[in-house]
């Protein structure tokens, strides 16, 4: 018994109430997210840093990194969904076609509420990998339940059906 | 991090999630070069510890630790002993021999010629022999692990330390959530509201340490099942009721990411093990009071 008194004791003094959730409700409301990680040039550069050049494949989507005439790999662009809004990413393949790296090119996300919001949507219409967003400088840090890059490895698996094709 | 001109930010998908890294006060190419580093560390991490990939070291004590001992990398090893050692001080409240319940939920999925075991299988991470040269064993033939509560935490560790051995000062790493950060800035987290996944519930600000969340909710690295909740509790085999959602700040981040999970499960009486390892917490109460350690609000100053 007494030993429960004194867990109880303790417990108290551990743990606090936290109030001041109407202050925190404001401070959160207007939360449009988006982080532009690399622009097309600086992916294909971080992916093929020897290559000299990237010739076209298909436009806006499809390149074949060269050095001197050399194929060093192939760098596509795609876009999927995430939770609301696009994700863009590359993904680099060497000359057989084997994943080297994905990366993350552009991320956008949206809190409370804003994506019901046609003029907040607008702002991404047209935006490719070559226009960069900027919106506000509003780069977050969130911690919290855990997003799922499923829709990425989706689209890397779709990806990879077509690029057998490559080569 | 905002990003500066000396500051870069990337992100790749791993670990189930976006893992993002950003990085400061280096010139450029060494900041590039440092990132690409910490982000192979990460897919090694990902490679030896997914439950879900046949060739990683997860599943290779899963099929053979019943049969025979099985030797694993060092990393997996640390993990192990951490994860046990966890076991045993939360008084089995964390367990990474839950994967058979999870299994048995259809949260995790069978491997190939796997029974699905009994329902009165010793899912305790008591069932799992550390021996020397860095070999596991399992006492038990229906024994099952799965790091997925402590495998992100243990790789934004390790990539922090691959920042820091490439000579970076200041940096950020989030693997989903779980995340760590040194260096002189002051860092603003936001944490998502399990309630409305699109809003935030508030805004920390974190000088250096670790900081990671659990919610009820899904996650990708331990479950494989979209619909399916995060977390169990390991003693009941039920997802817990009363805290939906806990954020721990620990010195590392493979203990924040497991004490997220005792925290959830035990509840206030977490206290006495987020004490032992120097750790905070703040909950998310089911009847949506928010209540926190007393350290933790000096230690990351809550801001409006």
């Amino acid at each position: 018994m007494l030993k429960q008194i004194e867990l109880t004791g303790a417990d108290v003094t551990k743990w606090m109430n936290w109030t001041s959730p109407a202050v925190l409700a404001l401070s959160v409301t207007s939360a449009a997210h988006a982080v532009q990680y690399l622009s097309l040039e600086q992916a294909q550069k971080h992916a093929f840093p020897a290559a000299t050049g990237f010739a076209v494949v298909q436009a806006d989507r499809i390149w074949r990194a060269e050095a001197g005439g050399r194929l060093l790999g192939f760098f596509i662009f795609d876009r999927v969904i995430g939770k609301h809004l696009y994700i863009d990413y590359s993904i680099a393949l060497d000359p057989a076609g084997r994943i080297r790296q994905v990366d993350i090119l552009a991320y956008r996300e949206s809190y409370g509420g804003e994506i019901r919001s046609p003029t907040w949507l607008a702002q991404f219409v047209g935006k490719s990998s070559t226009s960069p967003l900027q919106v506000g400088n509003d780069i977050r840090n969130i911690s919290g339940a855990t997003l799922s890059s499923h829709h990425v490895t989706e689209g890397v698996k779709r990806i990879m059906t077509i690029a057998n094709r490559l080569k | 991090m905002r990003t500066a001109s000396n500051s870069i930010r990337r992100a790749r998908p791993l670990l189930g999630t976006f893992v993002e890294i950003a990085v400061a006060d280096a010139a450029l190419p060494a900041m590039h070069a440092a990132i690409n580093a910490a982000f192979a560390v990460v897919r090694q991490v990902h490679e030896l510890m997914s439950f879900h990939e046949e060739g990683s070291d997860v599943s290779r004590v899963n099929r053979e630790a019943w049969a025979r001992p099985v030797r694993v990398h060092a990393w997996t090893f640390q993990v192990l002993q951490t994860a046990i050692e966890l076991h045993q001080r939360s008084a089995g409240a964390f367990d990474i021999a839950v994967a058979p319940v999870l299994q048995a939920m259809g949260l995790l999925p069978l491997a190939l010629g796997d029974q699905l075991p009994s329902s009165d299988v010793r899912a305790s991470s008591e069932a799992i022999a550390l021996l020397p040269g860095r070999r596991v064993r399992f006492r038990h033939p229906d024994t099952r692990i799965d790091l997925g509560g402590v495998a992100k935490g243990f790789a934004v560790d390790r990539a922090v330390d691959a920042l820091r051995e490439h000579g970076i000062a200041a940096a950020l790493v989030n693997a989903g959530g779980d995340l760590a950060t040194f260096g002189p800035r002051a860092h603003a987290i936001h944490i998502r509201d399990p309630r409305a996944p699109d809003c935030l519930l508030c805004r920390l600000n974190v000088i250096s340490g670790a900081l990671a969340s659990s919610a009820g909710g899904f996650d990708p690295f331990v479950s494989s099942h979209p619909k399916g909740p995060a977390i169990i509790d390991p003693r009941r085999r039920k997802p817990p009721r009363a805290i939906l959602a806990a954020t721990v700040r620990a010195p590392s981040c493979i203990l924040a990411d497991a004490l997220t999970k005792v925290v959830m499960v035990a509840g206030r009486s977490a206290a006495p093990i987020l004490e032992h390892y120097r750790a905070g917490a703040l909950v998310l109460l089911a009847d949506g009071r928010v209540q926190m350690t007393c350290d933790f609000e000096s230690a990351t100053c809550l801001a409006a």
